[in-house]
């Protein structure tokens, strides 16, 4: 299931974003969120969804990759041994 | 050849004003900020009173996405800065923007993101705290956002000399200006450390004042006999100062002319003040201004109530205007907006400049019965209007034995 409601969500909260606004292939920079928004954005993600993103960069320029990111992750720590 | 610098924009947040008008006129009216604090950690706090900006609304002035990166003591420095620049008019050419600094003071910078980061770590055992707690925390995040926001590409410096640290910030501006290494320069300081880190961290130092029994505004009562130490504030204060000649040719309004300054150190006591090196300031400071004791009427004290500093400047101001001591009108403006330790030498230094511009001296509220070691006219209670000043004068006297005076006298061209 994608995680990409949850974003929208989340960012219509954390930055007054208009839902709208945020379709799947929205430039982040262009909604106003520089580099330094985005890390804070993705550490509030990993509160949220109790996940761990990967310590090394990946490109994130449009919503769409934010939840491909995610997804990937929690498919992974589903299917992770306990 | 050096060059005259006046003082054409003002801006304040402050705990008893949110623009100059708000908070010379509170002072006037002897209206006190200081107040018993409304916060979540009171119960662990022994000394409960301090001086807030209430009412500030960050949303008011800020976008979510623009507070993420922006720390309260941030936040009052960029409402303050807004308010002095709108108030000089100041627009600068593309060849200006080079030519123009800015100045801050501040003692802990971002103080509540650095508690929060503690809680964090220590307290809460997480792994990582807010991404972007360095650059909300950094003692000069205040002044880097001024200069971002008007994009002023000269000296960007952040003042760190406790009580003392933004009276330096605006003379060093001063200085910048005078001997032609910038044209326009913001100066100030901003500080927000009401936290409970720092409040505990001030109430071992035994040095913050006991709240008065019968009204928390009294707290405060600098040159009382039963006057008990000092009460932390919050806030931001910002001038816009610039070369004269540039301000007479675009018609600027003048608040006055930055006349001297000097700043020294007592190198005596790391707390204790020290007379003979805050008279040896005011001494350089009138010099630097080219003024005699007599032609100041007006001193803002630093005047913290503690009861060493009370005493200590009382001899000072004696030992540096000799017989004229007795006729200058002396108030400590701390008795009504607190102590806002990195912002407060700029805060006292704009009251001084409201005065000389409005010919009115704010009082020195609780003052009901002097120690009899302070016998100077501290004008007590009841502020003083429709009286002429000429110059005035400023005095901050830090921890550390910094020592920083600022003159300011009616612009003539």
């Amino acid at each position: 299931m994608s995680s990409l409601q949850t974003i929208q969500r989340m960012m219509v909260d954390q930055f007054d974003l208009k839902l709208e606004d945020l379709k799947p292939d929205a430039q982040l920079e262009s909604l106003g969120l520089d580099s330094l928004s985005v890390i804070e954005f993705m550490f509030n993600l990993e509160d949220e969804l109790k996940i761990k993103l990967p310590d090394e960069r990946v490109e994130i320029k449009t919503i769409q990759d934010v939840a491909d990111i995610v997804d990937k992750i929690v498919a992974e720590q589903k299917g992770s041994p306990q | 050849m050096t060059r005259r610098v006046v003082i054409t924009g003002l801006g304040i947040v402050s705990p008893v004003g949110k623009s100059p008008g708000e908070f010379f006129g509170n002072l006037m009216s002897g209206h006190s900020g200081i107040k018993h604090l409304q916060t979540d950690f009171i119960d662990q706090l022994s000394i409960r009173i301090g001086a807030p900006v209430d009412n500030f609304n960050p949303g008011e002035y800020f976008s979510k996405i623009q507070l993420s990166g922006i720390e309260r003591f941030s936040q009052f420095a960029l409402v303050a800065a807004a308010q002095a620049v709108q108030d000089a008019q100041l627009e600068l050419s593309e060849a200006e923007h080079p030519r123009a600094g800015v100045y801050m003071g501040s003692c802990l910078g971002g103080a509540g993101t650095l508690e929060d980061g503690y809680i964090e770590v220590f307290k809460r055992d997480s792994p990582r705290i807010k991404p972007l707690s360095v650059l909300l925390s950094m003692n000069n995040a205040a002044a880097s956002h001024l200069s971002i926001k008007y994009r002023l590409q000269g000296q960007n410096i952040t003042y760190a000399t406790a009580c003392s640290s933004s009276a330096i910030a605006v003379g060093e501006a001063y200085r910048q200006i005078k001997h032609g290494y910038a044209d326009v320069m913001l100066a100030g300081g901003a500080e927000a450390m009401l936290t409970l880190g720092a409040m505990k961290a001030w109430e071992a130092l035994r040095t913050l004042a006991l709240e008065d029994p019968h009204d928390a505004g009294a707290s405060c009562k600098p040159f009382s006999k039963n006057r008990s130490g000092l009460v932390l504030g919050e806030g931001a204060a910002v001038l816009v100062l610039e070369d004269a000649e540039r301000a007479l040719k675009r018609g600027a309004k003048i608040y006055a002319e930055l006349a001297g300054y000097d700043c020294s150190s007592d190198s005596s006591h790391i707390t204790k003040p020290d007379a003979a090196g805050q008279t040896r300031t005011i001494i350089n400071a009138l010099r630097d201004a080219r003024l005699r004791p007599q032609d100041i009427h007006y001193i803002n004290a630093h005047g913290t109530a503690t009861l060493a500093g009370d005493i200590e400047e009382t001899k000072a101001i004696k030992q540096a205007f000799g017989a004229h001591a007795i006729d200058v009108p002396v108030s400590s403006t701390k008795s009504m907006h607190g102590h806002l330790m990195g912002a407060t030498g700029a805060v006292e230094f704009m009251a001084a400049v409201l005065a000389l511009h409005h010919n009115a001296i704010p009082p020195t509220i609780n003052l009901h019965e002097p120690d009899p070691e302070c016998d100077l006219d501290y004008v007590p209670n009841q502020g003083q209007s429709d009286v002429k000043l000429d110059a005035v004068m400023s005095n901050s006297f830090a921890f550390g034995g910094s020592n920083a005076v600022l003159i300011a006298k009616r612009h003539i061209s």
